[in-house]
């Protein structure tokens, strides 16, 4: 068994900064890992608990969130409920026994394609030192 | 202190006051939930036992809206109305608080952070009153452990839904706990750790510590340790309690930065 | 306003929970746990939490139908009455008082159970009276009854908090007696052992210390092979055996033919589970046997029930705390039913009819002209047959619903058509209801007063809490006016109080239970002999009903049907969490019916893949009597070549497949085990 481990990231990203900051990489070719799943959404205040969980839940090790900066969210004030949500998640995470590290909140607009890059590779890397999500395997003994 | 608060509950009866006083019966060996009507029934008011009188509160309101109705409240349920006026789930202009403070035996049973409602009628606040349990054991748990602590609990789980149906806060007509995207329908037990994560994180700054789900369990789950911590992580992070004050807003749904 | 909680006892499983129903201006709003009640303790199942949405569903049976030209019309009572007077005398005349049948209910009160058997045998005159006990729990009566001297659960649920070993098989406990299941999840914390011997891979398996994963229908093996090493290890409860049993060394000579490796090649489990479990047991200061239909359903019911009799026996497990044989009864008022003489061999309080003392007594207090008959009745599973043989012209069910319940469903119909006249009273109109002449609207159990027995022999009561919805009657109230119109003067009851001293003046085990002595206590657990018994909470304390325990030695016989090419699975049925019976109930609570909304049928990934069955497909399944379409679940829960399918949901009737071979002693038929085939339909 050679075979490394190549974490799983779901990564939920803003329409109106991440996202498009994350075009951005791709197209100026700054390289980024290729683990990370992306969905698009319309702001970061969009996704809630269930939506990470469930991500969890379907095998994923580490769930990723990127919106716009304090000030920019195109819903006004979106991002501050998703930062005090993502914290209490994160707190409740690891009362649960999983690692709050495998849930990560950045702000990253839509020109900061090199911060996208960076983040995500910096992230993949906590992330293989942690190793597969404990969820991961419950599920495969679950069927 | 049972005969001073009957005599305050009756005199509210006789002078019209209120139309009704929600508070405990004793009947058939057993205690339950009722609306005095009548000065002649106060007789068979008790407080010996806890019921999730706020929610019932609610219900009255919704089945009579104009109803003005006394309640005799211990400090949770004081508190759970104060959530549920914020949410607009009840109308605390037409209540009357008859508080009552929780004695040492009841306040040590719930593990209660405030034994007591904010104004009380008869009976004795407990003094320096600080809960004996702080999940010390639970807190110095290793991550690993945590998790191999919760899957064994929550492989107990019988999907009664009665954490949710006894909780005065979970009042939603829609319950995310039973929409099959997140919770797989007619799987027992729930998935874990999802259907317990979605319940907790939904009363993180709206748990007021009644420990009525805990209570509903039939299988034991130790459900307050969830709702204790994240207590203390809402003030925390925030310096937020619950069921403090009516204009205090829960902070995980404002716009202010903290 | 009026707002009050109506203390009441649930109408699902035999836990038998008491709880709360809130009430505001005469509407049941919903249901409120009861903190003090002892078996439930405050907390409920998904299916008590939801008791009254089935109270208030659209499908209740509001007036009384009578069905013209195959349709039916809705009639007054006086007229589906007149009907039925006119037709039952008839039939009587044509054909006597044998061409009829009664079906009572498990789910009705005792006392409604007790006026059906009493318009049975002093009305028609007729021992042909039964209810689907004889589905569930007949073996347990008779097995019980022959070894003990009474047929009943021997111990009670809250003594399960404190027993050191369990020994659990065909009881999907967390599933079908939540509360129940829920004391074995404590007792476990505390220390006790699980032993599990069911072929699934249940939620208790999470928990057991050790899980036999038999071959359906093998139970008397494994049984036989525990107590094998028990007696060759030593671990028998010698002086027990010495003083308080018979038939020791048959029952040794018979057990000794059970060594684990034979056993293993029977029950497909290996020998040294086998010999772990048996020391586990024997090892344990209180071991109590629970078991449920996993064990009865089967052609060898009685002999299973026998065997676990003989295992609680021959390590001293009987007659204290914590102990016993637990069979655990799964309709809310089947031990009730059961205890009322809705039975064809007994009047109430299990009184033989064969004995002409006891017919006097009945014939004197119900004032009869006529000579109640010596013979024994016809059973459930004999009655439609009868019908199909053209010898039963007439059935009076209540609250039954053969049509889903009983083996054999293709059967069961063309007998229910062959009747002259089908009499059918239920709050719904189920199918048995849609094939009869005439319906009565009875109500549920929250517009009638009474008492249900749970399994632990607990009596409570069952409280009104609204008043019937449109022209319902309590069924008490029907059967009386019906047999007041037969021409009885001895069923004029004011209330249902008066059935129940009427009860106790002729049913020694009930004797000392009263209204008022249950408003006080709480409960009763039979038996209670007189105003100052206090009821018995365990049986068989120093002595046996019968006097000493009785060993019956048990040969193992394989189950009447058994895998082939042609049908190369076993099928087992069963009951789910969500649900209750045939569904009448569950199936219009939206939150129940959100969860499971439609039957399946567990099949193991290794067996799915090979037959090339996808999750959620539509799968056919058949068996030598029928064909069923029905969804696939793919799991692991099952063992390979065996499948499960619960038999709530009538579009994907597990009993159109079932087989009705019985037990010879309790008619009781295989619905655990017959050969089946499974097909992917697509193409
Ligand atoms: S979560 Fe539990 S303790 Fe908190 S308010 Fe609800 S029932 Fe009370
Ligand atoms: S009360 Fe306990 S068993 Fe019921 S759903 Fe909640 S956690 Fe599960
Ligand atoms: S179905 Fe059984 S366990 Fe559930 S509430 Fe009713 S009696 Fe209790
Ligand atoms: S729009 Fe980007 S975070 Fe709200």
């Amino acid at each position: 068994m050679t075979e490394e481990f190549k974490p799983k990231i779901v990564g939920f990203l803003c329409n109106w900064c991440c996202y498009a900051g994350a075009d951005m990489a791709g197209t100026s070719r700054m390289k980024y890992p290729s683990n990370i799943r992306i969905i698009r959404v319309m702001c970061s205040s969009r996704i809630n608990t269930e939506m990470i969980i469930k991500a969890f839940q379907t095998g994923a090790d580490a769930v990723f969130i990127g919106g716009c900066h304090f000030g920019d969210c195109h819903y006004v004030d979106g991002n501050y409920r998703t930062k005090k949500r993502i914290d209490v998640l994160k707190r409740l995470l690891s009362h649960m026994g999983i690692e709050q590290e495998r849930l990560r909140l950045e702000w990253v607009s839509a020109a900061e394609g090199e911060k996208f890059s960076k983040t995500m590779a910096e992230f993949t890397d906590t992330i293989t030192s942690l190793g597969p999500s404990p969820l991961r395997e419950i599920k495969e003994e679950a069927i | 202190m049972e005969p001073e608060l009957r005599d305050y509950v009756g005199e509210l009866l006789d002078s019209g006051t209120v139309a009704g006083v929600l508070a405990l019966k004793d009947e058939l060996g057993a205690v339950k939930p009722y609306l005095f009507t009548k000065n002649n029934e106060i007789g068979d008011l008790v407080l010996t036992s806890k019921y999730p009188l706020a929610s019932v509160m609610s219900m009255l309101q919704k089945e009579d809206p104009s109803i003005k109705l006394a309640i005799v409240c211990r400090g949770c349920d004081e508190r759970a109305l104060i959530e549920l006026a914020k949410r607009n789930q009840i109308n605390l202009d037409n209540i009357v608080f008859v508080g009552i403070p929780c004695d040492e035996e009841m306040a040590d049973k719930c593990n209660c952070l405030q034994p007591y409602p904010k104004e009380i009628v008869t009976g004795e606040k407990l003094s320096n009153w600080v809960p004996k349990n702080n999940y010390e054991d639970f807190k110095n748990m290793s991550t690993e452990e945590k998790l191999i602590f919760w899957k064994g609990q929550l492989e107990k789980c019988n999907k009664c839904y009665g954490c949710r149906n006894a909780c005065p806060l979970c009042f939603c007509s829609d319950c995310e706990l039973e929409n099959a995207l997140w919770v797989k329908h007619g799987r027992l037990p729930p998935e874990f750790p999802i259907y317990h994560v979605i319940r907790a994180f939904h009363l993180a700054g709206k748990c007021v510590g009644c420990g009525e789900c805990e209570n509903a369990c039939p299988v034991g789950i130790p459900l307050m340790t969830l709702n204790h911590l994240l207590r203390e992580d809402i003030k925390d992070l925030f310096g937020y309690m619950t069921g403090q004050d009516i204009e205090d807003e829960n902070p995980i749904n404002t716009k202010e930065e903290y | 306003m009026k707002y009050d909680n109506i203390l009441t006892t649930c109408p699902y499983c035999g836990c038998g929970c008491k709880y709360y129903i809130q009430v505001i201006n005469g509407v049941a709003k919903g249901v409120m746990p009861c903190k003090e009640d002892p078996v439930s303790e405050g907390k409920l199942c998904i299916k008590g939490w939801n008791v009254v949405d089935f109270v208030y569903s659209e499908g209740r049976l509001t007036k009384p139908l009578i069905k013209e030209n195959g349709k039916f019309r809705e009639a007054s009572w006086d007229e589906a009455y007149n009907l039925i007077v006119s037709k039952f005398k008839k039939i009587k005349e044509q054909h006597g008082p044998q061409a009829f049948g009664l079906l009572s209910s498990a789910k009705t009160t005792n006392e409604e159970n007790y006026l059906m058997q009493k318009f049975a045998r002093s009305i028609i005159v007729t021992n042909n009276v039964d209810h689907c006990a004889r589905l569930c729990h007949a073996s347990t009566v008779a097995g019980l009854a022959a070894a003990f001297g009474s047929g009943a659960m021997t111990n009670s649920i809250p003594e399960f908090e404190d027993a050191d070993c369990f020994l659990i098989t065909g009881s999907n406990t967390t599933e079908q007696h939540p509360l129940i299941g829920s004391r074995i999840l404590r007792a476990k914390e505390r220390g006790a052992k699980i032993i599990l011997v069911d072929p699934r891979l249940i939620q208790l398996a999470k928990f057991a210390d050790i899980h036999l994963r038999q071959k359906p229908g093998t139970d008397v093996a494994w049984l036989n092979g525990l107590m094998y090493v028990i007696i060759k290890d030593g671990l028998v409860d010698e002086e027990f055996v010495k003083n308080r049993t018979e038939n020791y060394e048959k029952l040794k000579k018979e057990v000794m033919n059970y060594p684990p490796e034979k056993v293993e090649e029977i029950t497909g489990v290996p020998k040294e589970d086998i010999i772990s479990a048996a020391h586990i047991f024997g090892n344990a200061k209180t071991a109590s046997i629970i078991y449920s239909m996993g064990i009865t359903q089967h052609t060898t019911g009685v002999d299973n029930v026998k065997s676990c009799a003989n295992l609680a026996m021959i390590t001293g497990n009987m007659g204290k705390a914590c102990t016993g044989v637990n069979p655990l009864r799964g309709q809310n008022n089947v031990q009730g039913a059961c205890d009322l003489g809705a039975l064809p061999n007994v009047f109430p309080g299990y009184q033989a009819v064969a004995n002409g003392e006891f017919r006097e007594k009945f014939e004197k207090a119900w004032k009869m002209d006529d000579k109640i008959p010596e013979n024994v009745g016809l059973t459930v599973v004999e009655m439609t047959n009868e019908a199909h043989a053209g010898n039963i012209k007439c059935l009076y069910i209540m609250g039954e619903n053969p049509m889903v319940s009983d083996p054999d469903i293709n059967h069961v119909k063309e007998s229910l058509e062959s009747l002259d006249f089908l009499v059918v009273q239920d709050i719904f109109l189920t199918e048995t209801a849609e094939l009869a002449d005439v319906v009565l609207p009875g109500t549920s159990f929250l517009e009638k007063d009474g008492t249900f027995t749970g399994t632990d022999r607990r009596v409570q009561r069952v409280r009104k809490a609204i008043e019937p919805l449109g022209e319902s009657k309590p069924d008490w109230l029907i059967i009386s006016e019906l047999a007041s119109r037969m021409g009885s003067s001895a069923f004029e009851y004011n209330s249902p109080k008066e059935i129940q001293d009427e009860i106790a003046s002729l049913t020694p085990l009930y004797g000392g239970i009263s209204y008022e002595r249950l408003d006080d206590l709480g409960y009763l657990q039979w038996p209670c002999l007189d105003k100052d018994h206090k009821g018995t909470v365990f049986l068989h304390k120093g002595k046996f009903t019968r006097g000493l325990g009785c060993f019956f030695p048990i040969t193992y016989k394989p189950p009447a049907e058994l895998p082939d090419k042609e049908y190369p699975f076993t099928l087992t049925t069963g009951r789910i969490l969500f649900h209750f019976h045939t569904g009448t109930m569950t199936r219009c609570v939206p939150k129940l019916d959100k969860e499971v909304p439609t039957g399946y049928v567990e099949i193991h990934p290794v067996d799915a893949d090979r037959l090339g069955i996808k999750d959620g497909e539509i799968i056919k399944v058949s068996t030598r009597r029928g064909t069923i379409n029905i969804p696939a679940y793919i799991t692991r829960k099952v063992p390979e070549k065996i499948v499960f399918i619960p038999f709530h949901f009538k579009e994907c009737a597990a009993n159109i497949l079932t087989n009705p071979a019985l037990d010879p002693i309790a008619k009781i038929p295989e619905l655990k085990v017959c050969a089946c085939k499974v097909e992917s339909i697509g193409e």
